[in-house]
């Protein structure tokens, strides 16, 4: 590691998702193979369609006056937020004026606001919406709220690339960090778009899984033989990154270091993947962390349970990690909390970052029999405790091209963090 | 047909408060500044067309002044019901 430049670390991390609701939680379904995948249904819909769905109604912990700003999806990008905001010990981010950013990444944005906007529109024929409607609905209404309700002066940017939108939302907080321009940031992505249009909008690309005859919960296997497709779930993640020099500064307990960071783009088509685009993120985010391929000692994949994306991923990994691949234990743990989407790069490192503090093998669920075409080391079916890790790599492919790869690295230096326990603060305020 | 007056607006802007805000009506009394009772001009807009849908009007004048009180409120809807006659 190259230690001229500023390192960053990880000092907090707060999540709501289909399978926890605490850095606790989460990490205790991870370790159990704990699917948050229901069956999702709709009255606009003649059938329903697995989903990573969170059961609660968050709206009761926001007053009247703040709900009509807020969708779900900034509801809980707002708790998630807090609670690594509260992990970090970190209140607010005034003093540190344009020295605090926050970075994150959605696909939707307002999905269910807008969905009933239209609703109200087509079908009652209602011409005008309310004043607040635009703002509640719109792609940086999440961040927006965070940076008031916590004053964020520095800069607060929504990236937008599809899958690997809050990937590319922490590798650029991170490089403003190494840069020198900010000092801490708030970073992550949200999703909350279960509404018929949105889902039917997936339905059309005709990529989604198709519920398990036998166990709703299976229903997303990526790669598997018999995988029928990806789940779209709801969730957001947040982290709090910072300088080295600042989280000693401070005192902070770190998670794990940021060590990596890629971002590369197929320049080949809008709705399908490429490995050679994949490869070249995979690539750029290992020299960026200084690391050759044989150093990671675990690879939480992408891969979405999709026929035609898998292979693909696949290729990429063997191509970057050549020999070493048959050393390199891979997983995609979207088999338990499905895609989130402009959340599933945060949730992905946020695990990355369990397994390395815990010394564990997340597992692909639900892996019986693998794909020849998706030849890997695969973690398949159950987790592997007392694995100990030095580095851990997470890619996410976007519609688009987009591709991020982020890696996450032991810290040796700094005190680290101790996992809280599931009965710890690290919950959602009631 | 006679238009509601200032105390009979008043009364109707603190039910709309109360319901769609959670605005306790003795909070909101005529001299109350909006920004004290944590309304924004965007949610008070959404109360003005309220005020439209129930009074059956169409209130073509929203301008209200600087840091408002809600007694600025009902001299608005006041304006609006008196151009209309």
């Amino acid at each position: 590691m190259n230690m001229a430049r500023q390192d960053v670390v990880i000092t907090g991390m707060g999540v709501i998702s289909p399978i926890g609701q605490s850095i606790a939680e989460l990490h205790r379904s991870v370790l159990d193979n704990r699917s948050g995948i229901q069956l999702w249904e709709s009255a606009l819909l003649s059938k329903g369609v697995p989903a990573g769905i969170i059961a609660d109604d968050f709206s009761s912990q926001f007053s009247k006056i703040e709900l009509p700003y807020m969708d779900r999806c900034s509801q809980i990008a707002i708790l998630a937020a807090e609670q690594a905001m509260q992990d970090a010990g970190i209140d607010r981010f005034e003093s540190y004026a344009q020295r605090a950013g926050l970075y994150y990444g959605s696909v939707g944005g307002g999905v269910q606001t807008e969905h009933e906007w239209v609703r109200q529109f087509h079908v009652n024929h209602v011409e005008v919406s309310k004043p607040f409607t635009i703002m509640a609905s719109m792609l940086n209404a999440a961040p927006a709220l965070i940076s008031i309700r916590h004053k964020i002066l520095g800069p607060v940017v929504t990236n937008s690339s599809a899958c690997s939108s809050s990937g590319a939302a922490i590798g650029e907080a991170c490089r403003a960090i190494r840069d020198g321009y900010l000092d801490i940031a708030l970073v992550g992505g949200a999703e909350a778009a279960l509404s018929p249009t949105f889902i039917s909008l997936w339905g059309g690309l005709r990529a989604l899984a198709s519920v398990d005859a036998d166990d709703v919960t299976r229903s997303c296997r990526p790669f598997s033989i018999d995988r029928s497709g990806l789940v779209v779930s709801e969730g957001s993640v947040f982290l709090v990154v910072e300088s080295r020099a600042h989280a000693e500064q401070r005192g902070a307990n770190c998670y794990a270091k940021l060590s990596g960071y890629g971002i590369a783009s197929d320049g080949h088509h809008i709705g399908s993947p490429n490995a050679l685009g994949q490869a070249a993120a995979l690539r750029a985010a290992l020299a960026d962390a200084t690391l050759a391929p044989e150093q990671i000692d675990y690879y939480n994949a992408h891969a979405t349970a999709t026929r035609g994306g898998d292979p693909i991923e696949a290729a990429a990994i063997r191509e970057v990690f050549g020999d070493s691949t048959e050393r390199l234990p891979v997983s995609s743990t979207k088999g338990i909390h499905g895609h989130l989407l402009g959340a599933a790069s945060a949730i992905e490192l946020a695990i990355c970052v369990l397994a390395v503090c815990d010394s564990f093998l997340p597992a692909t669920a639900h892996l019986v029999e693998p794909d020849p075409e998706c030849g890997l080391q695969h973690v398949a079916g159950k987790p592997v405790p007392g694995h100990a890790l030095e580095h851990a790599m997470s890619l996410s492919a976007g519609f688009g091209g987009t591709n991020v790869a982020l890696a996450v690295s032991k810290e040796h230096d700094l005190p680290r963090r101790t996992l809280p326990a599931e009965s710890s603060v690290n919950r959602v305020p009631q | 047909m006679k238009h509601p007056d200032s105390g009979q607006i008043l009364s109707l802007l603190q039910q709309f408060l109360a319901e769609k805000f959670d605005i306790p009506s003795e909070k909101a009394g005529i001299e109350t500044p909006l920004l004290d009772l944590g309304l924004d001009s965007m949610l008070i807009l959404d109360v003005l067309l309220e005020v439209e849908d129930q009074l059956g009007v169409k209130l073509d004048d929203l301008a209200i002044p600087r840091n408002a009180t809600l007694g600025d409120v009902v001299n608005v809807i006041q304006r609006n019901l008196e151009k209309a006659e």
